[in-house]
């Protein structure tokens, strides 16, 4: 199996104040191509801030090991190359979905691709585009909500519009944390059942989950405790 | 691709930035009623200061200039000069009475000027300046019915032209302000008590013609007052230059009638040593005709300081002829003794302190473009504020800091360019209307227009117990504030009897300027864009420093 995704004892410490709180102390996971990670541990444990660094939105510390992407290290990234990164080669899913409010279902699918364009391959990409996006949501069940907002929308509706969001750009890897934790078992239910689909369709994802039952469902678990993995 | 249909989106979906775009357009329309009024206003100045003076003005007060006729055609020789007019300047008593007995008596310290007419219309389009004469048709037309003018039996230009009556006695030219009982409007505009058709009272002068008494003193070249001198005068029209200054202070008789009471007419020269048969003074020549002041106009295109310099040549020119000239016994004053100024030059005083005070509400006017990029950058702060989750989302996916940049200043210029517009739109037409305004303004509120108040008063007060009743604080809240400023509106037009804003007499002219300086709308359009951007950018460039990680943490 191709070695994807690595960090290889990543430090991270957060200031608050005058006290250094370290959050990570080496911590290291590495991620098979077409693998599900399953990354657990109890609440404040680093979780989040270990999927942070893995999909580029935030920087180790200086003395910590790298983070690998397919060979290369995400600390060498220069500005365009770390922008090109979030935007093509992972995709982000967040607990609160965070969608954009002004824009619709459809709009907001399509985000990452509008942000990777230029305006002229915009223009002669733009229906296309379209197609991709509503097929996308389509399988994601949201057929009927494209021209719809945000708000007008259930929780499980959301976080479905949120992973199309995360696919658009066909990455390489989904970053997913806590995608169920605002669901309830049902709608979570749904939703895992919809990341396994894509997960069987080949797609490499870590997910970041405390609850038990939820990281059942990947093919690996690793646990963060003491701001290390075992 | 994402900025504009964002900033778009921004736009359209949210209140706050109409908010932003009222505050641009109302700073932007605020600067360019006040600054075009103001222009205006020094145009108005610079434009009636010339009002009767021409481009260059000769003068020696008292005394006057001896042969003032060949000065006059060796100015109107220059190639500089269109015409030159003569004209006696003093001051007198004028002695109005309305009705009979003295209580009707009034009378007023005056400017006199004994001019000749057709000259001084050449010079200064005099003839345009007299009051009593036919409107064009377009400002008949737009007249009220009431207005004397539109009576042809009011129509005496011929008069005014001749400085006399039809039958020949002398007339005078009243400024249009000088008696008291022919007043203006509240509007501004000039009526007489008089309605046109109504048997006429001999109360008024205008446009009854009625005699007035003037009273001027004659000085001698050695200083001293001679005895004053009074005639009755028919007041044969009334003339309107635009001044209020000189509209309220000055009157207008022939020429040569003046020259005669202030004895600066032609006289026989008498001999102080030699008696002739009869024992009386020989006559030994003729004092000539004195005149205090000499008008120029100057040919199209010639600016009055190059004409000022001709005139001092030829004043030069003439006085050095007629110095050397026997047959003239009289010798002109020296060149250094006679004023030869341009009309901005003699009025400078004048001119002056308006022109302070254009660069003082310049300076004021550019605090007022300060706060207004405050605003608009505070307006913006707390729109970036709302957007900080949004702006993280973005550069979760990949968006570069000059890409969130880019939205923000967009939307900066958007707001800019729709403030500007609609400030200028707004500014036209406040300006278009801003006599209208004012006279509204001005008059007491009819009675429909209460009566509305009073309704919309109770209109809101329903809709705030409405409000109550449905539990909501917002209506509540929104209509209450509705219900108090319309029972304050409503109290104020119940006692509202009009004011005045604009005082003709203190700010000289009767209409508030009202032509749009485009100019300054320009300039402060583009200026309302520029803060507007300015304002934007920075909240912009810290939104661009948003950290995903951070804005997005927690919900
Ligand atoms: N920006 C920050 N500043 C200071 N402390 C932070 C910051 N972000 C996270 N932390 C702290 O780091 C620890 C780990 O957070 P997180 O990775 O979100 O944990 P988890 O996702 O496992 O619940 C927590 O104690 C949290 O309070
Ligand atoms: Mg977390």
């Amino acid at each position: 199996m191709n070695m994807l995704l690595e960090a290889d004892h990543v430090k991270k410490t957060y200031r608050l104040g005058r006290v250094d709180v370290p959050v990570l102390r080496g911590a290291s996971i590495t991620v098979g191509e077409g693998e599900w990670v399953a990354i657990v541990g109890s609440s404040g444990s680093g979780k989040s801030t270990l999927l942070h660094l893995l999909g580029g939105l935030d920087r180790a510390d200086a003395d910590s090991g790298p983070v690998r992407f397919g060979g290369e290290e995400l600390n060498r990234f220069g500005a365009r190359r770390e922008n090109r990164y979030r935007n093509r080669d992972v995709g982000f899913v967040f607990q609160f979905y965070h969608l954009l409010p002004e824009l619709t279902v459809l709009e907001n699918a399509m985000l990452p691709a509008l942000v990777g364009l230029s305006r002229l391959r915009w223009i002669s990409e733009r229906s296309a585009l379209r197609k991709r996006a509503a097929e996308l949501l389509e399988t994601c069940g949201l057929s009927h909500r494209l021209g719809h907002r945000p708000a007008e929308l259930s929780g499980g509706e959301r976080q479905r519009v949120a992973i199309a969001r995360a696919l658009i750009n066909r990455p390489r890897v989904l970053l997913a944390d806590e995608p169920t934790g605002n669901l309830d078992i049902h709608t979570g239910g749904g939703i895992l059942d919809l990341l396994a689909e894509r997960h069987a369709a080949g797609l490499t994802m870590v997910m970041v989950t405390h609850d038990a039952a939820v990281a059942a469902r990947a093919q690996r678990q690793v646990r963060i405790v003491d701001g290390r993995v075992q | 691709m994402y900025a504009p249909l964002l900033a778009n989106r921004y736009l359209t979906s949210r209140i706050i930035p109409f908010i932003a775009v009222a505050a641009v357009a109302l700073c932007v329309a605020l600067v360019i009623v006040v600054v075009s009024v103001m222009s205006g206003f020094l145009e108005m100045v610079r434009a009636s200061g010339k009002t009767m003076t021409g481009d260059v003005v000769v003068t020696r007060p008292i005394t006057g200039i001896p042969y003032y006729q060949d000065l006059i055609k060796e100015i109107e020789s220059l190639p500089e000069a269109a015409a030159a007019s003569p004209i006696v300047e003093t001051f007198g008593l004028l002695q109005m009475q309305y009705g009979t007995g003295d209580g009707g008596k009034q009378i007023e310290m005056v400017e006199v000027w004994g001019i000749d007419p057709a000259s001084l219309d050449r010079v200064a389009d005099y003839s345009r300046k007299l009051y009593w004469s036919r409107p064009a048709d377009a400002a008949l037309a737009a007249m009220a019915p009431d207005d004397p003018l539109r009576n042809p039996f009011y129509h005496r230009e011929a008069d005014g032209m001749r400085l006399a009556t039809a039958d020949g006695r002398p007339g005078l030219v009243l400024g249009i302000e000088i008696s008291p009982f022919n007043r203006r409007g509240r509007d501004g505009a000039y009526r007489t008590s008089q309605a046109p058709g109504a048997p006429q009272d001999a109360d008024y002068f205008m446009p009854n013609a009625g005699k007035v008494i003037l009273t001027l003193v004659p000085v001698s070249e050695g200083g001293s007052l001679g005895g004053e001198r009074k005639r009755d005068f028919t007041v044969v029209n009334e003339f309107q230059s635009g001044l209020f200054q000189i509209d309220a202070n000055r009157i207008l008789l022939p020429l040569p009638v003046a020259q005669e009471m202030l004895r600066l007419d032609a006289a026989p020269m008498v001999s102080r040593t030699e008696f002739d048969e009869d024992g009386r003074p020989k006559v030994i020549g003729e004092t000539p005709g004195r005149a205090t002041t000499i008008v120029v106009r100057a040919r199209p295109g010639v600016a009055a300081p190059a004409l000022r310099d001709a005139v001092r040549g030829a004043y030069a020119r003439f006085h050095e002829r007629i110095s050397l000239d026997r047959s003239m016994p009289v010798n002109p004053p020296f060149p250094d003794l006679v004023s030869i100024e341009t009309w901005e030059e003699r009025l400078s005083d004048f001119i002056g302190p308006v022109e302070k005070e254009r660069e003082l509400m310049r300076t004021l006017f550019s605090i007022v473009y300060i706060v207004c990029a405050g605003l608009v950058l505070a307006i913006f702060w707390s729109i970036v504020q709302e957007k900080t989750r949004d702006i993280g989302i973005l550069r979760a996916v990949g968006a570069s800091r000059t890409g969130v940049l880019w939205i923000f200043l967009r939307y900066g210029l958007l707001i800019g360019i729709a403030g500007s517009i609609v400030g200028v739109l707004l500014a036209w037409a406040i300006i278009a209307r801003i006599n209208d305004i004012h006279n509204l303004l001005g008059t007491a509120a009819p009675a429909w227009l209460r009566i509305l108040a009073w309704v919309a008063t109770a209109a809101m007060l329903g809709l705030t117990v409405r409000g109550t009743l449905r539990a909501s604080a917002l209506h509540v809240v929104l209509w209450g504030f509705g219900t108090a400023a319309m029972a304050v509106v409503s109290v104020v037009l119940l006692h509202h009897e009009g004011f005045l804003i604009w005082d003709p007499s203190v700010y000289y002219f009767s209409r508030i300027p009202d032509s749009l300086d485009w100019h300054t709308a320009w300039t402060t359009m583009a200026g309302g864009i520029v803060f507007s951007v300015i304002g934007a950018s920075v909240p912009a460039a810290r939104a661009a420093d948003t950290d995903p990680v951070k804005s997005l943490r927690y919900e």
